[in-house]
């Protein structure tokens, strides 16, 4: 069989079961609320300190929140083969002569589309707090785009320690070592205001690259020196990943 | 011309790392339109011989043939000849029972067509078109085995492998079930079930294989190797008290021809003879004729339990063994012990 009709059967299989739970936009509506609410207005005053960026601190913020959403759910399609192999719908998978790399594409697949319902989630939200996208109809999109090869790549590292633990705690809890990831960024105020460890924290760590990527476009639009950086990061970590989930999974399976 | 045997095993070893041996350089041959079956209690080897089978373990040594394919060169036209119902029930709970059967057939490569008509053709077969468009989670213990087997038959494979299919079903399920496997095998699919259930085995396998430890420890059908084992016993429980009578009985029935064997048991006799049914007209006239006043009586067969005892020195399984003869009673029963 053509491994494009293999992914997508596997695709839409793993689809379905996701839309069957609709924690995916719960778990990304709630937190997403919470960080406009709690640092949008309060923390405003910053945007009053010179060299700020941005004269709207929640149209600063969201690109962290859309960052933060993505990291918090890159394990599910972990825990879809994780529940898989507990119930020996795995095994059933496996038995079917059908192309190992189309199960896993099929499982990366529904991570990018689960990110790109949750980007479009938070910017109705960003849009109903006020935030304006300089980037425009188009920025929208190449923001989802972008952001849901980031949820692919983030995917890959939840399959990764799925298939080495097999163990649906090890894999939650590992993922929660990410998190600093997510925050050791310019999230939450410019990389200029930083100082210490911390600035050279954010200047190693790949994720920041993408959180600026997308912030600029939301921001200041299409700014490309500030954009590619991120592109290319994205770029080269996704094929690194994607590599070594394939490499990992086919000695897995085989 | 299609291969003549389905599976082809010799010398297969599995040793699992850490150093755990499954298997012990087996060798067993499974014909076209066979009904092959293995048994063995928990840890025998059984499943993991039949997921290196099915090509979802990597055997140690030996070489395994499948449906003409080797396992290691052509796991995947293995794969796409066979069809495989695991003891682990392995089906997606959050999907429809259609989507489920649906969703194997175009993994298996039917068009999307041929695979809504096979789906409705197999929800009818195993009685699930009522439920079919329920979450498969909803489902009992025995629907989900039916809805299992028929995922495997999706794709209308030569080979089925059932490893423990009756698992967890009761006695109306599990008869039902035999029911169906007896009517694919009648349609030319050979199948390959793994059980640790004598009475299983002995209803449904033209052939067995007993496995304990990873060894093949005894092959034939189940009637050949119940022979091995001896005769059918007739038990006769004697109305009367003292020995006298039961020593007239004796020395009366140890005269005939057919009798191997005679012992006294308490309350009455216990005749071994190479058939129960065909003695007994005989054996209640001779006594009757010599007033020896006849309470009751009962035929034991030897049960695959005893074949199993024979070759490994232990029962299956305790619990099964006394549930497993087969004993046929006449007359009002005085608890005669079995032989």
């Amino acid at each position: 069989m053509h491994i494009a009709r293999e992914t997508y059967f596997i695709y839409m299989r793993n689809l379905k079961a996701r839309l069957g739970q609709p924690g995916v936009i719960i778990s990304t509506l709630v937190p997403s609320v919470f960080m406009f609410l709690f640092f949008g207005a309060p923390l405003s005053g910053m945007t009053n300190i010179p060299g700020f960026p941005s004269e709207s601190y929640e149209a600063y913020i969201t690109g962290m929140i859309i960052v933060l959403a993505v990291v918090m759910n890159g394990a599910d399609s972990a825990f879809t083969m994780l529940t898989d192999m507990l119930t020996g719908y795995f095994d059933k998978l496996l038995l079917a002569p059908v192309n190992r790399f189309s199960m896993l594409l099929g499982a990366l697949l529904v991570s990018g589309t689960r990110t790109m319902v949750q980007v479009f989630v938070i910017v109705a939200l960003a849009t109903a707090f006020g935030v304006r996208f300089e980037g425009g109809i188009l920025g929208v999109l190449v923001v989802i785009v972008f952001m849901s090869i980031f949820g692919v790549a983030t995917a890959c590292i939840g399959l990764i320690i799925a298939l080495k633990t097999k163990n649906v705690e090890a894999t939650q809890s590992s993922f929660l070592m990410f998190m600093p990831l997510a925050f050791l960024t310019t999230g939450l105020m410019p990389q200029e205001f930083l100082t210490g460890w911390f600035k050279w924290a954010v200047t190693v760590n790949p994720v920041n690259y993408v959180l600026v990527s997308v912030r600029t476009i939301i921001i200041d639009g299409w700014v490309w020196d500030s954009i590619l950086p991120g592109f290319w990061v994205l770029a080269a970590a996704t094929m690194v990943l994607v590599s070594a989930a394939t490499w990992i999974y086919r000695r897995a399976t085989a | 011309m299609p291969h003549q045997n389905m599976v082809e095993v010799r010398e297969l070893m599995k040793v699992y790392p850490g150093g755990t041996r499954a298997v012990s350089g087996i060798n067993f041959d499974v014909p076209r339109t066979e009904f092959f079956g293995f048994l063995g209690p928990n840890g025998a080897g059984k499943t993991t011989t039949m997921k290196i089978l099915a090509t979802l373990v990597k055997k140690t040594s030996g070489t395994v043939v499948v449906a003409g394919y080797d396992v290691d060169t052509d796991s995947k036209a293995v794969r796409s000849s066979i069809g495989f119902a695991m003891q682990e029930i392995g089906i997606d709970d959050l999907a429809r029972g259609r989507d489920f059967l649906q969703l194997q057939g175009v993994l298996y490569g039917l068009t999307r067509r041929e695979a809504r008509s096979r789906t409705e053709e197999l929800l009818e077969m195993v009685g699930l078109s009522h439920v079919a468009d329920q979450r498969v989670g909803t489902y009992s213990g025995g629907m989900r085995r039916r809805i299992d087997i028929a995922g495997a038959l999706m794709h209308s494979p030569d080979l089925l492998f059932l490893d423990e299919p009756t698992v967890g079903l009761d006695p109306q399920s599990r008869v039902a079930m035999w029911e169906h496997l007896d009517d694919l095998n009648a349609k030319g699919v050979t199948i390959l079930m793994t059980t640790q259930h004598m009475e299983e085995a002995d209803r449904l396998c033209r052939n067995i294989s007993i496995i304990d430890h990873g060894e093949i420890v005894a092959n034939g059908s189940p009637e050949s190797l119940k022979s091995e084992v001896g005769g059918d016993v007739v038990q006769i429980a004697i109305n009367g008290t003292g020995d006298e009578l039961s020593g007239r009985a004796e020395g009366l029935v140890r005269e005939r021809h057919y009798v191997d064997a005679v012992n006294k048991v308490v309350g009455g006799i216990a005749i071994t003879v190479k058939n129960g049914s065909a003695a007994v007209p005989d054996l209640v006239g001779l006594l009757n004729e010599h007033q020896v006043p006849v309470a009751s009586l009962s035929i034991s067969s030897p049960t695959l339990d005893d074949v199993f005892l024979k070759y490994t020195g232990r029962a299956i399984r305790t619990e099964a063994a006394s549930s497993d003869h087969t004993r046929t009673t006449l007359g009002p029963g005085v608890g005669l012990t079995r032989r």
